[in-house]
């Protein structure tokens, strides 16, 4: 296989597998993990890549939500255009909160996106309440119209639509990690002054990192926005702020299926596990537990070797001796 | 690689962590194309020194040049960029890259792909292309920094006690190397293997305690145990 078809296959493959599900699994479900793979897929990046542990994430896709339902709910009815208000509010959003965040580096990272989060959330359920609704939010389904792309008539219109968005993202951060820009954000990670030492602009590099992500962040709350016709307040509420930095975990920081694998695991357990047994979170955290305790690389970065092994993949070369 | 443009000149540098005052009234010059060393027991301040002049300290006084450009207050970046490299002690280079994606990110940094410059000097590098940053010996980290600070022509190199800890072997083929790059880059040099400094460097300062204690220009005295007085 040639490298350019593996490369396809390694997008198209897993994701391929998600659409057979489709016909045996819920809806809704196929849907929730394609958003919520989109959504961790921005994390990872954060995390595995550059080094940002955020729990801030719920404030970014609020941004994007509440850009599609502003314009959804107030100006027109095309879900594409909302979708690309909603990505363009994220975008500028991150990148005005990044020129100061980014300067920070871990703890103080991860709880400053913690406050904004929390700040957001305060903003859409009381301080914009006339234009957002407060705690009754904006409702939108039924003034979006369909699209040739994105058919909300049919039941699955908007599954494909999902997946091709989930494919899209996906590849570009599976190209993100072959390029230049992806090893700089990986050094930056390792050691910042080195990066400035090869001439780079570090604080560039994690501003863009940052803004990037983020906006992917946005997309996955459009998506959510779109699907539901419905965006509140508690899109952006801290309670869920940990949630993608556990799927990121738990499906492996900084490999690439791990958002995908981590959100079926997640996603699986809220919708499929709580229909028989209550206080999913609990499951959860147990696995959490479990796969740090199994050596901290989450499911598929401790499946992953396995395959290897057994699909006769490339191994890693061993250490040379001096 | 490029040929020199000037000289590297401190002079009379203090540089303080805080209120820990750690280099006072340096002056040393660098010439054109040369090697200089610069000799001193651990914590006499040669990191400092190098630090200062990569950027990445602001001297409380004193002023760096190269030929006629002030280097003070530019940022680290900046001076990488002008072709000022600084190869630092660590020995850490980016560990989850390869040593071609080490490579490119100083190429893409320099526009300067041309590797096989890189690969004259360190021939084991080109079979190592693919071999994480993590999985390299001591020796081939070494190779690899230097290497990659060699991309992109520049016009000073910094570095920082790049044989300590090598095996004998690996820290003669280093010698060679500065030997070829005399000439082509303006080198300082902050070493403690007095052999290799006496095989390689024009010029010798000695630190101790932060003050330049003596400046050997004399090629038989650099050669000879003389040094080996200030360590």
């Amino acid at each position: 296989m040639n490298g350019r078809l593996r490369w396809w296959a390694g997008v198209l493959v897993p994701f391929a597998l998600l659409a057979a599900g489709r016909w045996v699994l819920p809806l809704p479900f196929v849907v929730e993990v394609l958003i919520f793979s989109v959504y961790t897929m921005a994390c990872n990046f954060l995390l595995g890549r550059v080094g940002f542990i955020s729990f801030g994430q719920p404030a970014y896709l609020a941004a994007g939500a509440y850009g599609t339902a502003f314009y959804l709910y107030y100006f027109g009815r095309d879900p594409l255009v909302g979708i690309l208000v909603g990505l363009a509010s994220g975008a500028v959003f991150s990148a005005l909160v990044g020129l100061v965040f980014v300067r920070l580096r871990s703890d103080y990272f991860a709880l400053v996106n913690l406050a904004l989060a929390v700040i957001v959330y305060h903003l859409m359920q009381k301080v914009l309440a006339p234009i957002t609704k407060g705690d009754n939010g904006l409702w939108f389904l039924d003034r979006m119209s369909s699209t040739p792309l994105l058919d909300l008539a049919r039941p699955d219109g908007f599954v494909w639509f999902a997946w091709l968005v989930a494919v899209g993202v996906w590849a570009l951060y599976k190209y993100l990690d072959d390029t230049v820009f992806g090893a700089c954000c990986l050094a930056t990670k390792t050691n910042e002054d080195k990066v400035k030492f090869l001439g780079y602009h570090d604080f560039k590099v994690r501003w863009t990192a940052f803004v990037l992500a983020n906006t992917t962040a946005a997309l996955a709350g459009s998506l959510y926005g779109v699907y539901f016709g419905f965006v509140s307040p508690e899109m952006a509420s801290a309670a869920r702020a940990a949630d993608p930095v556990v799927v990121t975990i738990l499906g492996g920081t900084g490999t690439l299926y791990g958002p995908l694998v981590g959100a079926v695991a997640f996603v699986g357990m809220k919708d499929l596990v709580s229909g028989v047994v209550g206080n999913w979170e609990f499951f959860v955290g147990l696995l959490l537990v479990v796969i740090m305790l199994a050596g901290e690389r989450g499911i598929w970065g401790t499946l992953e070797p396995w395959l290897r092994r057994r699909l006769v993949w490339r191994r890693p070369a061993p250490a040379l001796q001096e | 690689m490029s040929h020199h443009h000037g000289a590297l000149s401190v002079e009379g540098l203090h540089v303080a962590y805080g209120e820990a005052q750690v280099l006072f009234d340096v002056h040393l010059t660098v010439p054109p194309g040369g090697l200089v060393a610069c000799v001193g027991r651990n914590g006499a301040g040669k990191t400092t020194l190098l630090r200062t002049i990569a950027g990445f300290l602001r001297p409380r006084a004193g002023q760096v040049r190269y030929g006629d450009v002030d280097l003070v207050g530019r940022k680290p970046y900046e001076l990488a960029r002008m072709g000022i490299r600084y190869v630092q002690q660590d020995k850490r280079v980016f560990a989850d890259l390869t040593v071609r994606e080490n490579l490119r990110l100083a190429s893409s940094a320099t526009g300067d792909w041309d590797w096989d410059a890189v690969f004259r000097y360190f021939p084991r590098l080109k079979a190592l292309l693919d071999r994480k940053g993590g999985y390299l010996s001591g020796g081939e980290r070494q190779m690899l920094m230097i290497g990659r600070a060699l991309l992109g022509r520049p016009k000073v190199l910094l570095v920082d006690e790049p044989t300590e800890g090598l095996a004998p072997a690996v820290v003669e083929q280093l010698g060679g190397v500065f030997q070829e790059l005399k000439g082509q880059a303006t080198i300082l040099l902050v070493e403690q293997n007095l052999p290799l400094v006496g095989r390689v460097a024009d010029k010798v300062y000695a630190v101790k305690e932060g003050r330049v204690v003596a400046e050997i220009t004399d090629r038989e005295a650099i050669r000879s145990a003389a040094v080996e007085a200030y360590l």
